[in-house]
């Protein structure tokens, strides 16, 4: 037969093909080992399919610790600086690709999750207004809170966002890359969900403005904002280096003035206004917090903070950007509390008292998971105090 | 509106129409460019000689949560297709072994491009200034990542379920040893995320992406059918999908510094270099992969490259930025002259490379040879008969104690590498374009096979500084070098590449090699 194949033949269902190929294949496999990647070390006992498909795809050389190429790079940017180099952060690993999403996270699985919520939201968003929850919105809550400030809190979650992209290009392993893509996109996703949520109250609320222009007016010029403002300006353009990028946005910033925004004051204060609406959507945005959590205390706290060379180095290096990191954030958190001046009081609720107390559940969760693990000592009594002066 | 005006107005409308309510992607979507704002830091930290402008769109409008539901879809089919009925037929070992081999090299090779551009697009997400480009270029990081991990999984299912799981299950440690390699790291690795931000897009977007993937990703899926192949299909058609986004993306870079004084200067210049640079490696390596690493032939490689790159690319899809002053690349013309010659030039070098390989290697078969001859004049008595002499020098025996690359020692052609490209040429004896132009920098030869290279070369030595494998490997023999590259079966003894695909023949192994002796030089230092 003629071995130019055309008009579609197939040499799998092809009975002429297939005969041809069948007499070509060895009787049995050639091969014994049949585990891709079977020469890593594992994170678990064996190697999971994450580790089969994500692992060593960098094709860094060995002098990038970890990588299993060699020499150098064929193309280098304008004036001689290479594509990928060592310099590009002050941390120092023995091992650049050791990091593991704890979840386990290809492609498929983690665009599968996002996939699922997607229709549950929409579903849950028809359900919503079919039953007319909307009704129940306390107006100044829905129209200052929701309207106004959570709109300004989705240009927090935008500048994040954003802040991940020169990660994106500059980090030094392949696990890490694909995990700050996807937390990134998380970032993003906050963001467009805050979006959604005051597109949805436009539609079911004649005269509730689904323009982002005064939820930027807020952002850009407003007191209860500024601070965080210039905290996520910092992280995304002033900061180069990949890993301070990471640690300020999600081990200093995010922990603290992140989740104090999402969960102690719109998810909580949210149902005594309410509104069980608001807290649909940060409850997503909460899971994506809990999961970029296990991706980042695995980069900063498993991979390089017990490095066996460096891990002494990378804790120190880590206390001092918190040095660096954390009176910002607590300057942030403290002109938020000037949105406690904008909702009707209730007490036990949004009174002083319960201000401080959301205060201490953030600091002491963030010392504990956060600080403890590096061994930086932090008086957050001291660190409350500062914030709640902000109290008008 | 006074609030309690607006709740009555919410009560009275839900009274007035209880239908349930929504939010679609577009709503959302159509807000995104107000997403930013100004500020004084606010600036990219990779630095472009263009600028982008403010107002950019995106063309696949798409948000967070319903890129996932698409992708999340197309999924479904693909690992539904691979995991359920392609098992159940034991599709992996219906392939023909030459194809089988082909793909421990493509899907690899592939899987590097698709891994860089995810850093390539996320410079491109920090270089763009609107939000609508950002979000196009962060749609495509993780497609890139998609990608990367479908290529994986195709040497992974071959692994797993098929006839040679050898080089298959361990390429992303034996790649680098052989001739192939550092040629694939300049235009799917380095050429996509070292440089100007505008021109690494130009790279990937719209000559990687826009003129290549389709030789590549679509035209491949004929080759694999036609071998018995049904994973490479199911996998890299699904790609294909996304990389319809990503060449949206390369014509929207384009429209961006359109308007950019230094487009007129810069811009056809980048494109000529950013072609040349990605057709050096891909018009052979493709040709060859397609024509000798398979047993049945869909067509010449050179009418593909004609319609796909020529054509459809230089032509339609050049055509149509003809209005921001885009011109087809002036080396197009060289490269069409390659796409003739090139790969079989390639093929002949590589197979006398063979033991530095993680893939086995076939010489052509005698019908196989009649194809190549009716397709290609003049094949037989350039490389046919050459073919012919190493098999008759017991090329493909183990005892033989040959190996194809003495026989360009013997007789005097040397092989150089590009220093440019990293891909190797026989000036001496070929049939493509290649010339040898040795330049000396700080002490060192290099050695060029185009002018193009070399212009590029003389321009920015210091971007080009790479050390080729016969410097790397020079006074090593070659069994260390295997060795030392782990291209060895897990008996610890046989070599993964082989310089046939006989079901009987005999496995050469690392003492083989090691008996013959063979010693790296670096053919600069004759010079």
């Amino acid at each position: 037969m003629s071995i130019e194949v055309n008009g579609g033949r197939r040499g799998l269902t092809d009975p002429e093909i297939a005969a041809v190929i069948m007499a070509a294949v060895p009787d049995k496999p050639l091969e014994t080992q049949r585990k891709m990647n079977y020469f890593m070390k594992p994170r678990g006992k064996r190697v999971n399919e994450y580790e089969t498909l994500c692992c060593y795809t960098q094709p860094t050389p060995d002098w990038i610790p970890g990588g299993l190429d060699w020499g150098d790079w064929t193309q280098k940017f304008h004036g001689g600086r290479p594509s990928w180099s060592n310099e590009s952060t002050e941390m120092r690993s023995s091992d650049w690709l050791a990091h593991r999403d704890p979840a386990f996270r290809w492609h498929a699985l983690y665009v599968k999750d996002k996939a699922e919520e997607w229709r549950y939201t929409d579903r849950f968003l028809k359900a919503y207004s079919a039953d007319g929850h909307v009704r129940s919105i306390d107006p100044v809550w829905r129209d200052e809170v929701l309207g106004d400030y959570l709109g300004a809190f989705g240009f927090y979650e935008y500048g994040l966002f954003n802040s991940h992209s020169s990660v994106v290009r500059d980090c030094l392993g392949d696990t890490l890359r694909m995990s700050s893509a996807m937390i990134g996109l998380d970032k993003v996703d906050n963001a467009q969900m805050i979006q959604a949520e005051r597109t949805f109250l436009s539609k079911l609320v004649p005269g509730f403005p689904e323009s982002t222009d005064i939820p930027k007016q807020e952002w850009t010029q407003g007191s209860i904002f500024k601070g965080a403002r210039e905290l996520v300006q910092d992280i995304w353009q002033a900061t180069y280096d990949w890993n301070e990028i990471l640690f300020s946005g999600h081990m200093i910033c995010d922990p603290l003035f992140g989740q104090f925004v999402r969960r102690e004051f719109f998810l909580r204060l949210s149902s005594y206004y309410g509104d069980n609406l608001t807290p649909f959507f940060i409850n997503q945005m909460q899971l994506y917090f809990s999961q970029t959590k296990g991706i980042t205390t695995d980069m900063f706290h498993t991979c390089l903070g017990t490095d066996v060379e460096f891990g002494d180095y990378n804790n120190r290096l880590m206390r001092a950007w918190a040095d660096k990191w954390l009176p910002r954030t607590v300057n942030a958190l403290k002109d938020f509390m000037g949105i406690y001046d904008t909702i009707p009081e209730i007490k036990g609720v949004s009174d002083k008292a319960a201000i401080e107390a959301a205060l201490v559940r953030v600091f002491a969760d963030w010392k504990r998971d956060f600080a403890d693990p590096i061994n930086y000592k932090v008086d957050t009594a001291a660190l409350v105090k500062t914030v709640l002066s902000g109290l008008k | 509106m006074a609030i309690s005006a607006a709740t009555k107005a919410a009560t009275d409308a839900l009274a007035a129409n209880p239908a349930p309510v929504s939010v679609g992607a577009q709503e959302v979507h159509r807000w995104m460019q107000s997403f930013t704002w100004d500020f004084d830091k606010n600036r990219t930290k990779y630095s472009t000689k263009y600028k982008m402008a403010n107002d950019t769109k995106e063309q696949f409008k798409l948000i967070a949560k319903e890129y996932a539901r698409m992708e999340s879809v197309k999924d479904e089919r693909q690992f539904g297709s691979l995991q359920d009925v392609l098992t159940r037929v034991d599709a992996a070992n219906r392939v023909h072994p030459k194809w089988n081999e082909s793909m421990k090299v493509i899907s690899n090779f592939l899987e590097v491009g698709e891994y860089n551009a995810i850093a390539a697009t996320g410079m491109l997400w920090d270089s763009a200034t609107a939000p609508e480009q950002k979000n196009g270029y962060l749609g495509q990081v993780l497609d890139e990542i998609r990608h990367t991990n479908q290529c994986g999984y195709i040497n992974y299912y071959f692994a797993k379920q098929g006839q040679d799981a050898a080089g298959h299950n361990d390429a992303r440690r034996t790649r680098a040893i052989g001739p192939l390699w550092k040629g694939m790291k300049r235009v799917f690795s380095d050429g996509f995320i070292s440089g100007d931000a505008v021109e690494c897009s130009i790279n990937l977007q719209l000559v990687g992406e826009a003129c290549f993937t389709n030789p590549l990703i679509v035209a491949v899926t004929e080759w694999a059918s036609a071998n018995g192949d049904e994973m490479t299909p199911t996998v890299f058609l699904s790609i294909e999908t996304d990389e319809l986004r990503h060449m949206a993306n390369g014509y929207q870079t384009v429209v961006s510094i359109a308007n950019d004084e230094a487009a007129s200067k810069y811009l056809n210049t980048d494109l000529n270099n950013a072609f040349w640079t990605q057709q050096k490696y891909f018009t052979p390596v493709l040709g060859m992969m397609f024509e000798y690493g398979s047993h049945f032939k869909v067509e010449p490689w050179v009418k593909t490259w004609n319609r796909w790159v020529y054509e459809d690319w230089g032509g339609i899809w050049i055509g149509r930025l003809g209005k921001y002053g885009v011109e087809s690349p002036r080396s197009l013309r060289d490269a069409k002259k390659d796409a003739y010659w090139a790969h079989h030039d390639l093929f002949l070098i590589a197979y006398a490379l063979w033991p530095t390989g993680f893939f086995r290697l076939s010489l052509p078969t005698p019908e196989e040879a009649e194809w190549y001859e009716a397709n290609y004049p003049g094949w037989y008595d350039m490389y046919g008969k050459v073919y012919d002499e190493w098999r008759a020098r017991g090329c493909e025996d183990p005892s033989s104690g040959f190996l194809p690359i003495q026989w360009f020692i013997e007789n005097n052609h040397p092989i150089y590498i590009d220093r440019v490209s990293q891909v190797p040429f026989c000036p001496s004896y070929c049939k493509g374009e290649s010339t040898l132009r040795v330049l000396e920098f700080n002490g060192k030869k290099h050695s060029f096979s185009d002018q193009w290279g070399e212009r590029m070369w003389l321009s920015e030595p210091e971007r080009y500084e790479c050390q080729n494998i016969f410097e790397q490997y020079e006074g090593r023999e070659l069994s260390e070098v295997i060795a030392e590259g782990f291209g060895l079966r897990s008996d610890g003894k046989t070599l993964i590449s082989q310089p046939h695909t006989n079901k009987d023949g005999k496995l050469w192994t690392l003492d083989d090699i090691k008996k013959i002796n063979c010693v790296f030089s670096d053919p600069l230092k004759a010079l």
